[in-house]
């Protein structure tokens, strides 16, 4: 095969990628999807000149990521879908489609990405159907009646099962990616800190690698290890927060409250190093801002304390409550095998036993030298994901505790060089929720020419509607929950 | 003599009417206590029923007088069911020979015309919570009539005043029935007020409301009317509850105006406790959870028949 590998955050040169015509990407893409790996990007190298595309594919035994390109002449941007035989790449093919005018021919299912309004085909999209006397419809949103993020849900029901949801979402849509071209590198720290308000850490830190590895900047071993706590730190804010949502969403009021609590212990700990609660502001090209002192050292060092004792009374007393394991089990199931076919990321995808882990399998900063421990989980129900992330909370803790012992020494911002003339760098990151992506390239004056974001919400928002699937439609806010996807990072 | 126990009877409905509110407040009081918070002031929904009567009232396109007209039936009948209940030793302003049947129809009456008012929006959401309103009461009817109603058997009166006042503390089979009643009246209570462990009253979530979502439409003063009469109805049920409890006062009204305070206060601290420590049901649990209450009843009426 053709295609160009490199590891996670490898800064390559953009002729290396071969540009094959139509028909020998379409089968090396088949290959490469038919022997196991999983596509994270399919997107023009460059936005004004569609013709030129690739995909990314990436394989997590060999810890690699395959580069093909295709080169479409004239005005017919056309491609066989892969989308039949391989479901994963449906989305990815969609928001191609609704980007640049492509079209997947035979695709299964074309249907907006973010355009709610865009013509895909010959037609405005028309939502899947089912008639008959007792079916009925019932739409959400885009306005809920809580203070959350909007997004469309149209479910198929017969009285109070679900047979099909379609979520419609681009409501949250800021052009983030057309954003990153134009703005100033001060701008674009900020711009990444607000692609997904929950996660700050996760995206600001792959999209600081993308750009170190495109100037070649080396940092601190130092600085790596503040981040990679921050990260945690996050991790466990989000889960305790997930948590303490699945929680009340059963009505559960004393986990729920307790779960609150300690979230706010975690996030103040991310205060105390850096002045903000979500860690804006802590990132910088070449390293952090705010370094660990002895005062703030002992101030989240207390407050994890608190946490590990807490934790454990919390979590026995949600997880053996006879109510809430009966709301849990066998709730919104989705089967490692349709997991695996529609390519679900992070902790969605560890709670139908797919071991699959950036942290681990594309090691990248600090985790290169300090490891993480996988959790999987098998039964892919809603009690799997909230266990999991239970059992995540437990890992990270550990992990923030062995990091803040054995700090190295060393300075916490290095120079940043200029950025490297005509290349292109794929830096993904383990996000609380997922596999987030960034892939970068420049042009010959050293501009960044394209830039793509991946959320884990991308892929993930499809296996909600799988999980609701022979689902009751009450039970619909427990398994979003439990799925805990973003909107705003779905929609750039 | 007749126009005493008339004001007894007025007054007994101005303290249900004025008081039910207020016990709102006290759970919700309690609950925000017990899970470490300081919770609003238990006067809370007072204030917020104040706050609806300013606002506009606006009625969905779709509807028709239904609409309109449904709040009012709404809290009238639950008004009147309310001047069917005795507090302490005063007869109530409504009572005769099987008005237990009129109280719980009146009741029916408000949840029917809820129910038609939520179907008249026309919207899916509310067509769904009346749909699971609906399926409940089935399950929730005959609660109310193998408990009260087996009460009504063993104490041969029909009328709520009656069966309450006929409770004597020395025939042991009472004692019994009580203990056994309470049970049920309280899952009773939790099932027609939209409480947990049934239906979450704090939920944001529509999909999974009972109650809530077919008022989801509802401004004004038409939500108004609606809370009011669901405050109503649930102070209704804490006071069948609290009735029980009647004879220890032994004839005496002081000691029955305390004991009603008192029980009061300790339901509304049970209510607090059992929704801070307990997760919603599965929605397709409920009618299990409402039968068991009905078998509690049956069981009440094979006692006293295989007894007497």
């Amino acid at each position: 095969m053709n295609f160009l590998t490199v590891k996670n955050g490898e800064v390559f040169y953009r002729n290396e990628i071969e540009f094959l015509n139509r028909n020998d990407f379409q089968d090396s893409v088949l290959n490469a999807l038919t022997s196991g790996y999983r596509m994270i990007g399919l997107f023009p190298v460059d936005k004004k000149n569609p013709n030129k595309i690739v995909s990314i594919l990436s394989d997590s035994v060999s810890s690699s990521l395959y580069i093909i390109g295709c080169e479409i002449p004239g005005n017919k941007l056309e491609f066989e879908s892969f989308a039949n035989q391989f479901p994963q790449t449906n989305y990815f093919e969609c928001e191609l489609a609704e980007n640049f005018g492509y079209k997947p021919v035979n695709h299964p299912w074309l249907r907006p990405v973010r355009k709610q309004n865009i013509i895909l085909g010959n037609q405005l999209y028309k939502f899947f159907n089912i008639d008959g006397d007792e079916v009925h419809q019932v739409a959400v949103g885009p306005i809920h009646a809580g203070v959350i993020e909007p997004g469309h849900f149209r479910f198929q029901c017969h009285g109070e099962l679900v047979y099909h949801l379609e979520i419609n979402l681009g409501y949250q849509h800021r052009g983030v990616e057309s954003l990153m071209l134009s703005a100033n590198p001060n701008q674009r720290i900020i711009l990444s800190e607000s692609i997904a308000g929950d996660t700050v850490v996760g995206h600001t830190y792959a999209h600081c690698s993308a750009i170190e590895s495109m100037t070649d900047t080396q940092v601190n071993l130092r600085a790596q290890l503040i981040r990679s706590i921050a990260e945690e730190l996050e991790r466990i804010a989000m889960h305790l927060s997930g948590l303490g949502g699945i929680a009340n969403d059963i009505g559960f009021a004393l986990p729920a409250a307790a779960y609150g609590r300690l979230r706010t212990l975690v996030i103040n700990s991310l205060a105390f190093l850096c002045g903000s609660r979500f860690g804006r502001g802590l990132f910088v090209y070449g390293g952090v801002r705010f370094d660990f002192n002895d005062e703030n050292l002992k101030q989240i060092k207390g407050n994890l304390e608190i946490i590990k004792k807490d934790i454990s009374a919390i979590n026995d007393f949600f997880f053996s409550s006879t109510g809430a394991l009966l709301r849990f089990e066998n709730t919104g199931i989705v089967s490692k095998d349709f997991a695996v076919k529609i390519g679900l990321v992070g902790t969605a995808a560890r709670s139908c036993g797919i071991e699959l882990d950036t942290r681990i399998h594309f090691p990248y900063g600090a985790y290169r030298y300090f490891p993480v421990s996988p959790v999987t989980l098998s039964t892919g129900d809603v009690f799997a994901r909230a266990r999991l992330r239970a059992l995540e909370i437990d890992e990270s803790l550990s992990f923030i505790s062995e990091q803040l012992e054995n700090l190295p020494n060393g300075k916490i911002i290095s120079d940043l060089n200029k950025l490297r003339i005509n290349s292109g760098v794929i830096s993904i990151v383990e996000g609380w929720r997922g596999e987030i992506v960034h892939t970068a390239f420049t042009d010959e004056e050293g501009k960044i020419l394209q830039y793509k974001i991946k959320d884990p919400s991308f892929n993930n928002w499809y296996g909600l509607s799988l999980a609701l699937r022979k689902t009751a439609i009450s039970d619909f806010p427990l398994c979003n929950k439990s799925f805990d996807l973003s909107y705003a990072g779905h929609d750039l | 003599m007749e126009v005493v126990q008339i004001l007894q009877g007025i007054i007994s409905l101005i303290l249900i009417l004025g008081l039910s509110p207020l016990f709102v407040g006290l759970v919700n009081k309690q609950k925000a206590i017990y899970t470490g918070r300081a919770g609003a002031s238990i006067l809370q929904p007072y204030y917020e029923l104040k706050k609806l009567m300013k606002k506009e009232t606006i009625n969905a396109n779709s509807s028709s007088f239904i609409s309109t007209i449904a709040p009012l039936i709404n809290l009238i009948a639950v008004a009147a069911a309310a001047a069917m209940l005795p507090i302490s030793f005063a007869r109530p302003l409504i009572s005769f020979e099987g008005d237990i049947i009129l109280f719980a129809y009146m009741l029916g009456l408000a949840r029917f015309f809820q129910v038609l008012a939520a179907m008249d929006i026309g919207s899916s959401f509310e067509g769904m919570g009346a749909a699971r309103e609906a399926t409940f009461a089935v399950f929730a009817e005959p609660i109310f009539f193998f408990t009260i109603g087996s009460i009504a058997f063993i104490s041969g009166f029909t009328s709520i005043y009656d069966i309450y006042h006929s409770i004597r503390l020395d025939n042991i089979s009472f004692v019994v029935f009580i203990i056994v009643c309470s049970i049920s009246v309280f899952i009773l209570a939790v099932t027609e007020c939209s409480r947990m462990p049934v239906d979450d009253p704090n939920t944001h979530l529509e999909l999974t409301m009972i109650h809530e979502v077919m008022i989801l439409d509802n401004s004004g003063i038409d939500l108004f009317l609606y809370q009011y009469s669901s405050y109503i109805k649930l102070f209704i049920y804490v006071i069948l509850e609290a009735s029980f409890f009647y004879p220890f006062a032994v004839q005496s009204y002081t000691l029955g105006i305390i004991i009603f305070v008192v029980v009061i206060i300790i339901l509304s601290a049970a209510l607090a406790a059992v929704e801070t420590v307990t997760s919603r049901f599965k929605m397709k649990n409920i009618p299990h959870y409402l039968l068991f209450a009905t078998a509690i009843g049956i069981l009440n009426l094979l006692i006293y028949t295989f007894t007497k």
